[in-house]
């Protein structure tokens, strides 16, 4: 059994324009590994590539150069089908079916026989919330409901893998906490998640790894405490006299005075300690000290705009 | 196996519900429920025009409803994304071009037995006997409408719905006329061979529909039909032949396709 749940090598992928259109590489040379049960968080703003990456590891386009692995096997293999799980965004299901009749639809795609099939079905169904609306026609169904029905069908097979493309678009907060819990629960059950997403509030919490995306370029990968360290602590004091700031400066802060009133921006490192003493040690007077920790939404944006310079 | 039925069973219960497609059946049925009133401007007789109008009903009834159906069949599914989560299923592309086709044909068996249904309903009271061979006459038109099925469905593998309305269309009219059209061409001797040689081969390689149209010695008793059991046997296994060929040729252009 391969460690790795995907792997991809110098995958490129080339949307060849149509009449005048020109080429786009919607992918280019990318290089990922996600781990078995880990949540992997795939981001990257509209455009970058993400959703033609997952097309790929389901075999539903085929990559231009290079390779993907899914759980070992080549990606589109069949046989890896019965293990993995995939909610589009957006998801759209035959809206003349009730939930429950799609979820009997998808689960004999699987081939699951009755009464299996019906016991699954109405498990899932009690799981995302949907048992009194089973029997309502899909096209009745809010937003929030189709998703539900869509991380329905993602389970019917117990899947080993899950990648979820934008699982909380367009989605109120409560669904977002819903789906937030979802994915956590199925972490503790040993389960793989690759989530794309252009929006951070609730990946941040529950990544362990991200790679970010940008033009079809990797630019950042990493464990999430590694990518987020690097925040800083702001301090305020008052009665400082200048002859503080050069020993500041040499402890890696950004000091700033105006009539006695010093705001430092210091890393953060642990040299905070130091900067107190001084300060106290000059006859100055602590007003506040606060840290500032780097949001993922932080490291998007510096991430982004640093590959656009 | 199971997936490809689950897939022709959702087709199935799609088309249905399909407005265009029940129009179209409900208007062939009211027409072949009024006919009989057309009676008093039937010179012919009126045998000849309850027949022959229901048949004629019939038969263009099932080939708008195959064409309309099958030009969506793959496409819509890739336009609303709904084939991205049955692809990522233990589902190959065969099983779900295959269960479409399915899908498609148990429609059209419905369709066909829904108006065979009231045609022969209509011709026994209006005639009042019942002929055994306006059955066989709706059961080519079946396999007629299966075929057209199968060429619309291999086109929309990789053309647009509105193309395919005309190559389909089109496919299906040179295919009527041009087994006729080549033996004019055989009789006449100033035809070289530069001209009738590609029409020969044209003939050979379209489906020939006309082989479906039996309807007229049914209509005419007088006309008869040489060997007629095994003129009916050669020209469904025909179908059968043709239509298998035509999803081996779906599955190999939408093996390659992206979505
Ligand atoms: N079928 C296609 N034909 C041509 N170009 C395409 C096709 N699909 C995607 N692209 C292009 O490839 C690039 C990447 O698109 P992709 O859908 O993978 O982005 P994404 O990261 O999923 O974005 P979003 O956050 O908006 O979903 C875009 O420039 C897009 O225009
Ligand atoms: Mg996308």
């Amino acid at each position: 059994m391969s460690e790795y749940a995907i792997k991809i090598n110098n995958l490129t992928k080339r949307y060849s324009g149509l009449w005048s259109q020109q080429p786009v590489d919607a992918v280019k040379n990318l290089n990922l590994e996600v781990h078995r049960g880990e949540i992997f968080g795939f981001l990257g703003p509209n455009g970058a590539g993400k959703t033609t990456t997952i097309k790929v590891l389901l075999g539903i386009i085929y990559p231009t150069s290079g390779e993907a692995y899914v759980l070992g096997r080549p990606a589109g293999d069949p046989q890896n089908h019965y293990k993995i799980s995939y909610l589009p965004e957006n998801p759209y299901f035959y809206d003349y079916m009730t939930g429950r009749e799609i979820l009997h639809f998808y689960a004999r795609l699987f081939g699951i026989p009755e009464p299996e099939r019906s016991r699954r079905v109405d498990a899932l169904l009690d799981r995302v919330g949907l048992s009194r609306a089973a029997n309502q026609p899909l096209r009745t169904y809010s937003k929030g409901m189709l998703q539900r029905i869509g991380l329905a069908q993602c389970l019917i097979n117990d899947p080993e893998l899950l990648i979820l493309d934008e699982p909380t678009a367009g989605l109120d907060p409560i669904a977002h906490i819903d789906i937030r819990d979802l994915i956590l629960e199925l972490r503790s059950q040993g389960k793989t998640l690759f989530i794309s997403s252009h929006q951070l509030s609730d990946v941040e919490i529950v990544c362990d790894r991200v790679a970010i995306l940008n033009k079809g370029e990797l630019v950042r990968m990493g464990k999430l405490e590694d990518l987020l360290s690097g925040g800083h602590v702001e301090m305020i004091a008052e009665k400082v006299p200048e002859t503080v700031l050069e020993p500041i400066r040499q402890l890696g802060g950004r000091p700033s005075l105006h009539d006695g009133r010093l705001i430092v921006e210091q890393p953060d490192d642990g040299s905070i300690d130091r900067v107190i003493d001084l300060v106290r040690a000059h006859g100055g007077h602590i007003i506040s000290v606060k840290p500032y920790r780097r949001t993922l939404e932080d490291l998007f944006v510096e991430t982004i705009q640093g590959g656009r310079r | 196996m199971n997936a490809t039925l689950a897939i022709a069973g959702a087709t199935f219960g799609e088309a249905i519900r399909k407005r265009i497609l029940m129009v179209i059946l409900l208007a062939a049925l009211v027409i072949i429920l009024i006919s009989p009133a057309f009676e008093p401007f039937a010179g012919r007789g009126q045998r000849t025009l309850i027949l022959s109008f229901g048949f004629g009903i019939i038969q263009l009834a099932g080939t708008f409803i195959a064409i309309i159906m099958c030009t969506g069949l793959i496409p819509t599914e890739i336009e609303r994304r709904t084939i991205y989560t049955i692809l990522s299923k233990p589902v190959q592309r065969w099983n779900f071009v295959v269960g479409k086709y399915l899908g498609a044909v148990s429609t059209l068996a419905f369709v066909y037995v829904m108006m065979g249904m009231v045609f022969m309903i209509v011709s026994r009271i209006s005639l009042g006997e019942f002929d055994p061979k306006i059955a066989q006459g709706l059961i080519m038109f079946f396999f007629q409408s299966s075929l057209l099925a199968a060429v619309t469905l291999f086109f929309s593998t990789f053309v647009s719905p509105l193309v395919n309305y005309f190559l389909s269309g089109g496919v299906f009219l040179m295919g009527n006329l041009m087994s006729s059209f080549l033996e004019t061409i055989q009789r006449n001797p100033e035809v070289t061979p530069l001209t009738r040689i590609p029409i020969q081969i044209l003939t050979v390689i379209l489906p020939n529909f006309a082989n479906f149209n039996i309807q007229n010695p049914i209509i005419n008793p007088e006309q008869v039909l040489t060997d007629e059991f095994a003129y009916l046997v050669q020209t469904v296994l025909y179908a059968i032949v043709y239509i298998v060929l035509l999803l081996v040729a779906s599955v190999l252009v939408f093996n390659q396709r992206e979505m």
